[in-house]
């Protein structure tokens, strides 16, 4: 530290190390990010460009064009798979929040008796397969008579967000000082009041998170989808392209790039911001 | 696997009533006592979740054991109790042990894939780097991205003719040019075909790896980290010995998560090959929804779902055993 050639010499180390990591790290972002750039960049190809071998692929060898997404909004029943996936998301958001909030708030605070068994077995049922449910489920969904149509999903999506935000609003609602509440009912709040008026205003971001799990994990679904809901028009988005848009052996790849592509990414996007609130949530319980 | 010990009403009544009347504290009816009002509250708060859960949850697991007991199909509502018969039917059935067998094999692969992937992974993301946080929300994409919709994005990359990938591996003068012997066609021939699927499992889910590694890693606090070391631990000493003890109940539970979605999960396989060429990449899940949902047998879908529970139950005791030899 003494003399001036130090300062160098650890400016080249550091060089040094970052150079390695990026080497290290290229691999795994190739790996990674090449499907989605491959899906992006078929998306925007025109249909022949598709099929030349001879011409370098990574790039466009024809103009690039918006035709595949014209062909998806004009000839498909995409416009309304778009809306069926908002809408169902929409419910399953305000249905989870309407059970999943106050369960949370009563596992974590109301001392209730075995409110942390109760707390993980709610949250075991997260672990139980769609594949193990999907054929008594849709037993219950034609019992209701909501087979071919996606209210089906709007009932089964909860069966796997409640359980995860009840978890989720349990280790939120933990957090939040217990005098807030003692506070708000010296002052003569009930205890509805109290929740509704100290507890959740400061509880607003798990809440948040809430309702962005629930469209997240409602978007990853493909079973329900698939075994509940026949009709073109009444599929979300996930299951809508890949049933859809592939008719026996002919591949419109730049039309199913574009669907993808227009509602993947930015659910890809939303995730990302949340994910570590995800996998909080899901370790959170037992690394403490 | 999911036993409910669901509170109702009945039980905090029970309790609450005891409690402050047995102290002779107060003569009024328990749900006057602050105690019955809050537990009286508090379940009131809960029902909806838990009832929610109960009714969608645990009883169609119930009745998935009954429909696996019964000849219930699609067509005909009336079931009769046929026993074990599904399951030996099933059992007998060349696809079912094709799907069995298979469902091992790519639970085994691609679990050894994920963590040799995820682990290199995480140990780089744990190193302070310019554009960290770049590279980290680029890297988890294929695990935020929804399933069905990247699978697709790999059909095309597999494509018989015109595959991103054999036209990289042709320019690099690895295999033939198209038609030719060497020139794979992924999802054609039966080892490359289940190959390719355990390869999008293994995309979809090495970051998630990575990620609850790195959350158990950073979850290490570096005063532990330095005591061993003037203990004069070594690096592998300290991960054998500190550190992997310390993530161990996080790991379990990433684990079991990957575990639950690989076993489970349909729509690679059924959107890249249906299973296909012949059984060669059948598993388990889209052998039950073939027979469950597209042939209308329930009972005989519900038995070959069902056969996952021991792989599943087989993979947990297999992390708790281990967890306990730790101990």
């Amino acid at each position: 530290m003494t003399t001036a050639a130090v300062p160098r010499t650890h400016r080249q180390k550091e060089i040094r190390r970052h150079l390695l990591l990026y080497a290290g790290v290229t691999p795994f972002l190739f790996i990674a990010v090449f499907p989605i750039y491959w899906m992006a960049i078929t998306a925007f190809k025109q249909e022949p460009d598709l099929y030349r071998m001879g011409n370098i692929p990574f790039w466009f060898n024809l103009p690039p064009t918006l035709k595949n997404f014209e062909t998806l909004f004009y000839q498909t029943n995409y416009g309304y798979w778009i809306v069926n996936t908002l809408t169902i998301s929409a419910w399953v958001a305000l249905i989870t929040l309407l059970t999943a909030v106050p369960a949370g708030y009563a596992l974590a605070r109301l001392k209730l008796p075995g409110a942390e068994n109760i707390g993980i077995a709610i949250f075991m049922t997260y672990l139980v397969p769609g594949i193990i449910l999907f054929l008594p489920l849709s037993r219950v969904v034609a019992t209701l008579g909501l087979q071919d149509s996606w209210w089906a999903l709007v009932v089964v999506y909860p069966t796997f967000t409640i359980p995860f935000c009840t978890w989720l609003m349990m280790g939120f609602f933990k957090t939040v000082p217990m005098e807030m509440e003692e506070a708000a009912r010296v002052d003569g709040c009930g205890q509805l009041s109290a929740l509704v008026r100290v507890v959740l205003p400061v509880s607003l971001p798990g809440v948040l998170t809430s309702v962005i799990f629930a469209f997240t994990l409602s978007m990853q679904d493909f079973l329900y989808g698939l075994a509940f809901v026949a009709p073109g028009d009444q599929k979300p988005v996930p299951v809508g392209v890949p049933t859809e848009l592939i008719r026996g052996d002919v591949f419109f790849w730049g039309s199913i790039m574009a669907a993808a592509l227009l509602v993947g990414l930015p659910v890809a996007i939303l995730y990302n911001f949340f994910l570590d609130k995800f996998i909080q949530g899901i370790t959170g319980g037992v690394g403490k | 696997m999911t036993v409910l010990p669901v509170g109702d009403g009945a039980e905090s009544a029970t309790r609450a009533a005891t409690q402050p009347a047995a102290r002779g504290r107060s003569t009024r009816a328990w749900w006057h006592t602050n105690t019955g009002r809050r537990l009286t509250f508090g379940y009131l708060l809960l029902a909806p979740a838990a009832l929610y859960v109960l009714l969608l949850v645990g009883i169609p697991f119930l009745f998935s054991l009954y429909l696996a007991l019964s000849d219930a199909n699609v067509g005909d509502p009336v079931a009769r109790f046929v026993g074990l018969e599904n399951f030996r039917a099933a059992w007998e059935m060349d696809t079912f042990r094709d799907a069995l067998r298979n469902s091992i094999v790519f639970l085994v692969v691609a679990a050894i894939f994920k963590s040799l992937l995820g682990t290199s992974l995480a140990f780089l993301l744990l190193q302070n780097f310019k554009g960290k946080k770049l590279v980290r929300a680029l890297v988890v994409i294929p695990f935020t991205l929804p399933i069905s919709v990247s699978v697709l994005s790999w059909k095309w990359m597999y494509d018989s003719q015109f595959s991103v990938i054999n036209w990289g591996l042709h320019k690099a003068g690895l295999i033939g040019a198209y038609g030719s012997e060497s020139w794979p066609i992924w999802l054609g021939q039966p080892h490359l075909a289940l190959l390719a699927c355990i390869g999008v499992n293994v995309w979809r889910s090495f970051p998630f790896s990575a990620i609850v590694l790195l959350a158990g890693f950073t979850s290490v606090p570096n005063e532990v980290l330095d005591a061993a070391r003037v203990d004069g631990c070594s690096f592998f000493q300290r991960f054998r010995h500190v550190v992997t003890p310390m993530i161990f109940p996080i790991l379990i539970i990433g684990f079991l998560f990957d575990t639950v979605f690989t076993l489970s999960d349909l729509s690679v396989v059924y959107l890249l090959t249906q299973g296909g060429p012949g059984s060669a990449t059948m598993i388990l899940p889209v052998l039950a929804y073939q027979i469950g949902i597209q042939a209308g047998s329930l009972g005989r879908g519900a038995a070959i779902a069902l056969m996952l529970v021991p792989l599943l139950f087989l993979a947990l005791f297999l992390m708790l055993r281990n967890l306990k030899r730790r101990d």
